[in-house]
């Protein structure tokens, strides 16, 4: 242990005990902390990142049970402290930030009071205490901090949320801070901003900062070091530029790969890392990854890996070292070493000419805010909110339309109004020439069977209580399926998705992820829809199995010619799906177009915003901090007058304040609202 | 809020008539002429007739049903139709016990399941949850009248340690009180079980909370942990059960006042349904009613003062 180690994890393994025996969850876990520079810790979900973190606090589940190793702190060892000594050292030397601010604050209690809560070991008066939580939240940039102190939880927006549970965590001027998923839970725009926030506070506090994550793009800007972990070991660790430059480990190699944010190249095949994570119950003898790796040897798998030390860090790999070391590994970052999923890559099928599948146009959505009664009494004329406002948007046969906002931007109301889920207000939603706006139930019934729908929590939208046989099935049970042999149908769409058959069998709580994705994606084709409105399609899935899902999503358009309508927050992957991308801001669309056009030259601020938002995964292409634009999504009852963007446009001049910019075109099928737009528009065509 | 309150009474004022409607309905079709009954056997048709027109007894039901509605608003119930008495001063009288009996057999209910059920959940699997949990099936399981019999025997007959009959010496307190503890007891025992599970069940779910995690991680003391926050946050339906469960305290009351001979509200009513003394039981009903809607709304009100997101939702 050096000088200037703060924490030291040493041979950590830790086991948790289950009904299917004992799950080896962490296994030999050894790396520093060095004092004053931040660390990531980077891995797929079953990887042990976040046990990591709870090891730390000593804030295990109850069925965990540590077999060996230490973790050394200040001189002490943490996991040979008492509870109480323990207790001591939590929000006072060592803190944490959350992964969801919406759960991890008490709903019940004020800040003022959760805040002094944490200082109760200082010997202050009330008053002093409510000072420097006071001054702890305009430090994180909380406006008005000496009355929003007495604010609830709930009357915080998610971003400033996550702003005060930093301030939670730095109130005690932590020596270390624990940093869980900080961003997960929030916007693009709002991870912008945090990541700029946490480093700010890193350099006036000092503070030695561990941050846990899946997303590259946060570990690659934010962190000093990493270390990679993969089903509960760690592969290899180094310094951020090391790790993303040089990987070493085939598995960093990989994961870097697979990445949506780091490939360049547009096409519709990603990479993906072929297999599931091992069952921990009882890992191989020999290396961990050994079952999905591409350059596997057949020692690889009963020979335990050569631990491989380099400038910066270690990695743990038989490539490296050894009579097994192959002098050509690793090979120059521009060489790929995950094979691109089998088949050629798709042709676009657009037939640009055709007559649009889908054809919505100046849809208008609008929620009651109040009760007739109650806005009649206190004078309001207009008792509504407009969550969709003169939305028009055309998807043709065969293509790939991406609509892309923040949370509230009301994509999610306009893919349920197309579904006739929900009301409009006005205007006019075709299907192949057909008005279905407003169609009854029983009229649009049959209408369902060419229009799916892929739902966004992928195992919480399939009953648990049925078999994946059932599940797949249910559309054609629904929509009468006489004649059908259904066993026949289940075995067709399971191996149109790529679902062994023996997972027919299954529930829904026996499947990974990626594998009850496969299943709404079944679902969803069950019928033989023509278009499949898709809500977040990869939204909680790891980096190497979402690639698969796009994968499969691709090849199943080649095949049957279906044109998709993708709703979701996330720009890397919609770059590499979408023909077309649509970016909604308060329920309007502000700019469409190509999605190549869009990404390499966006017309409105707020595209820019977004693509900009992105964290990149390389350290060398770390924004400034004050890159990220200010502010939240203002709620839909304070609707800018003018431009919605106008609160928040970098660009905002008087005019924008004035009248909301109409849709011009710059290109034939590329528009925008933006008065002031960053592309120069070559001839000035106003669109009705 | 103040629109929120005059709503929900707004409210119980419908809940209210549609419970005397329905009483009034169901009373008139059950055999039993209130006016023979008044004067006994023996008395002339001019006599029940007479009788019959004081009490606008020959009026249609619902003619009947808006005068009792127009008086009751007045704060006139009518008569006992034996002592001629104004119901109001009859139930005035009585009330008073069973409010005792009801509120103490809710309070010590409350003061034992819901520490009870606290230390369950803070220690799930270990002796004291087997033992509450078994204990409170076992206490909700048993009915109330039957435990009230019980414990009659045996601390009254049997040991003598508490009085069997009645509600004590008027003026004497502590006889009174002795007279309380044993039908306090019986109503409230199945409470204890009832409260303990449902704070053990809540209590477990908000401790896997994250904010609960959060605050073990800015290491508050546990005693902190579980009573200002997870019990903070567990208790909220624990009290809309309480509030919902005096409602069913009144009927057990009912059984217990009777077994235990003690002059309150649920004898009476009991009483005047087996005379057919339709006022006191028509008054008797409106005061439980009445009580047990201001329970609830207490309840509600409770709730939202304790929780912000309920609050800012008046």
């Amino acid at each position: 242990m050096t000088d200037d180690t703060l924490l030291n994890i040493d041979g950590l393994t830790l086991d948790f005990r289950t009904n299917r025996g004992r799950v080896k969850a962490l296994r030999d876990i050894s790396f520093p902390v060095r004092k004053g520079r931040i660390l990531g810790i980077v891995g797929e979900s079953g990887s042990g990142k976040s046990t990591v973190l709870w090891s730390i606090l000593g804030l295990l589940a109850g069925n965990a049970e540590v077999m060996a190793g230490r973790i050394d702190f200040e001189g002490r060892d943490l996991l040979k402290l008492t509870p109480e000594a323990l207790r001591a050292i939590r929000g006072e030397q060592i803190s944490v930030v959350f992964q969801d601010p919406m759960t991890s604050q008490i709903p019940v209690l004020p800040y003022a009071r959760q805040m002094s809560d944490i200082l109760y070991r200082r010997t202050m008066s009330d008053n002093e205490k409510r000072k420097a939580a006071v001054e702890m939240l305009r430090r994180v940039g909380i406006p008005d901090s000496d009355s929003r102190v007495d604010a609830y939880p709930h009357e915080f927006s998610g971003g400033m949320r996550q702003r005060a549970g930093i301030a939670m965590s730095m109130l005690t001027g932590p020596n270390l801070l624990l940093a869980d998923e900080p961003t997960t839970a929030l916007d693009v725009t709002m991870e912008a901003q945090m990541i700029g926030l946490m480093r700010g506070l890193r350099e006036d506090f000092e503070t030695t900062i561990v941050v846990v994550s899946h997303n590259l793009g946060l570990i690659a800007e934010m962190c000093d070091d990493v270390v990679v972990m993969y089903a509960g070991e760690v592969v290899e660790t180094g310094e951020v530029h090391d790790i993303f430059h040089n990987a070493r480990h085939p598995y960093t190699r990989a994961l870097l790969e697979c990445d949506p944010a780091r490939i360049a190249d547009v096409s519709r095949k990603l990479p993906v890392i072929p297999g599931d994570i091992p069952d921990l119950t009882r890992p191989l003898p020999g290396c961990i990854f050994a079952t999905r790796c591409q350059r596997v040897m057949p020692e690889c798998s009963s020979l335990a890996p050569p631990l491989v030390p380099r400038g910066t860090g270690v990695a743990r790999c038989h490539l490296l070292d050894g009579p097994l070391a192959d002098p050509a590994w690793p090979p120059p970052p521009e060489v790929p070493t995950v094979a691109r999923d089998a088949g050629e890559p798709v042709p676009p099928q657009v037939r640009r000419t055709a007559e649009p599948l889908l054809d919505v146009s100046d849809l208008n959505v609008r929620f009651r805010t109040m009760g007739p009664v109650r806005a009649r009494i206190r004078g309001v004329s207009d008792p509504f909110v407009d969550a969709v406002l003169d939305v028009s948007l055309d998807v043709k046969p065969g293509e790939t339309v991406a609509l892309v906002g923040e949370s509230g931007s009301g994509k999610t109301t306009l893919g349920r109004t197309i579904l006739n889920l929900q009301q409009a207000a006005g205007g006019v939603v075709r299907f192949e020439g057909k008005d279905i706006l407003g169609m009854k139930e029983s009229r649009f019934k049959p209408l369902r069977r060419d229009m799916a729908m892929m739902f966004q929590d992928p195992v919480g939208s399939l009953s648990p209580r049925k078999s994946v046989r059932a599940l797949i099935t249910e559309p054609l049970v629904i929509h009468g399926a006489e004649g059908r042999n259904l066993d026949t149908e289940a075995e067709r769409l399971a191996d149109m998705v790529r679902l062994p058959r023996g997972f027919l069998a299954r529930y829904p709580h026996e499947l990974s992820g990626g594998q009850a994705r496969r299943v709404g994606v079944a679902r969803a084709l069950a019928l033989n829809p023509r278009l499949i409105v898709a809500d977040e399609p990869t939204a909680g899935l790891d980096v190497s199995v979402q690639g698969e899902i796009l994968n499969l999503m691709a090849d199943l358009q080649a095949e049957h010619g279906l044109s998709y309508l993708i709703i979701t927050h996330n720009l890397p992957v919609v770059r590499h799906i979408a023909d077309r991308i649509a970016i909604m801001y308060l329920g309007r669309i502000v700019e469409e177009g190509p999605a190549a056009e869009v990404f390499a030259a966006p017309a409105h601020p707020y595209t820019r915003a977004l693509v900009d938002g992105v964290p990149q995964p390389d350290p060398d292409r770390r924004r400034p901090p004050a890159a990220a634009i200010e502010g939240e999504v203002p709620s839909l009852l304070r609707r800018p007058t003018g431009c919605d963007f106008v609160s928040r446009c970098p660009l905002a001049r008087e005019e924008c304040r004035m009248a909301k910019p109409a849709h011009r075109n710059i290109a034939p099928d590329h528009r925008h609202a933006c008065l002031f737009p960053l592309r120069k528009t070559p001839e000035l065509t106003e669109t009705a | 809020m103040l629109n929120y309150l005059l709503k929900r009474l707004g409210l119980a004022a419908l809940v209210v008539m549609a419970v005397l409607l329905l009483l009034f309905s169901m009373l008139h079709m059950i055999p039993g002429n209130p006016a023979i009954l008044a004067l006994g056997t023996r008395a002339t048709p001019e006599a029940i007739a007479a009788y019959s027109e004081r009490m606008h007894l020959d009026e249609p039901v619902l003619t009947q049903f808006i005068f009792f509605l127009g008086n009751a608003v007045q704060g006139d119930l009518g008569n006992d139709v034996f002592s001629n008495r104004p119901v109001t001063a009859v139930i005035g009288e009585r009330i008073g016990f069973t409010l005792a009996l009801i509120c103490t057999g809710m309070g010590w209910a409350v003061l034992l399941g819901v520490p009870l059920g606290c230390l369950a959940a803070v220690r799930p699997g270990t002796w004291i949850d087997r033992i509450t949990g078994v204990f409170s099936v076992g206490m909700i399981a048993v009915p109330s009248f039957l435990v009230s019999i019980w414990a009659l025997l045996l601390f009254s007959l049997h040991l003598r340690w508490l009085p069997a009959i009645g509600a004590g010496e008027p003026g004497d307190l502590s006889d009174q009180l002795s007279h309380l503890i044993l039908p306090a007891f019986a109503i409230g025992l199945g409470w204890v079980g009832y409260l303990a599970r449902m704070v053990r069940a809540s209590m477990l779910e908000v401790m896997g909370e994250p904010y609960i995690r959060s605050a073990r991680a800015f290491g508050l003391k546990p005693r902190r942990i579980v009573l200002g926050y997870a019990l903070r946050v567990a208790i909220l339906p624990t009290i809309t059960l309480i509030g919902m469960g005096f409602g069913g305290l009144i009927s057990s009351a009912v059984f217990a006042e009777i077994i235990f001979s003690r002059p309150g509200v649920g004898k009476m009513i009991f009483d005047a349904v087996s005379d057919r003394n339709f006022p006191i039981v028509q008054g008797g009903v409106l005061v439980a009613t009445g009580f047990y809607i201001l329970v609830v709304l207490f309840s509600d009100l409770l709730i939202a003062w304790l929780d912000p997101r309920v609050r800012a939702s008046l």
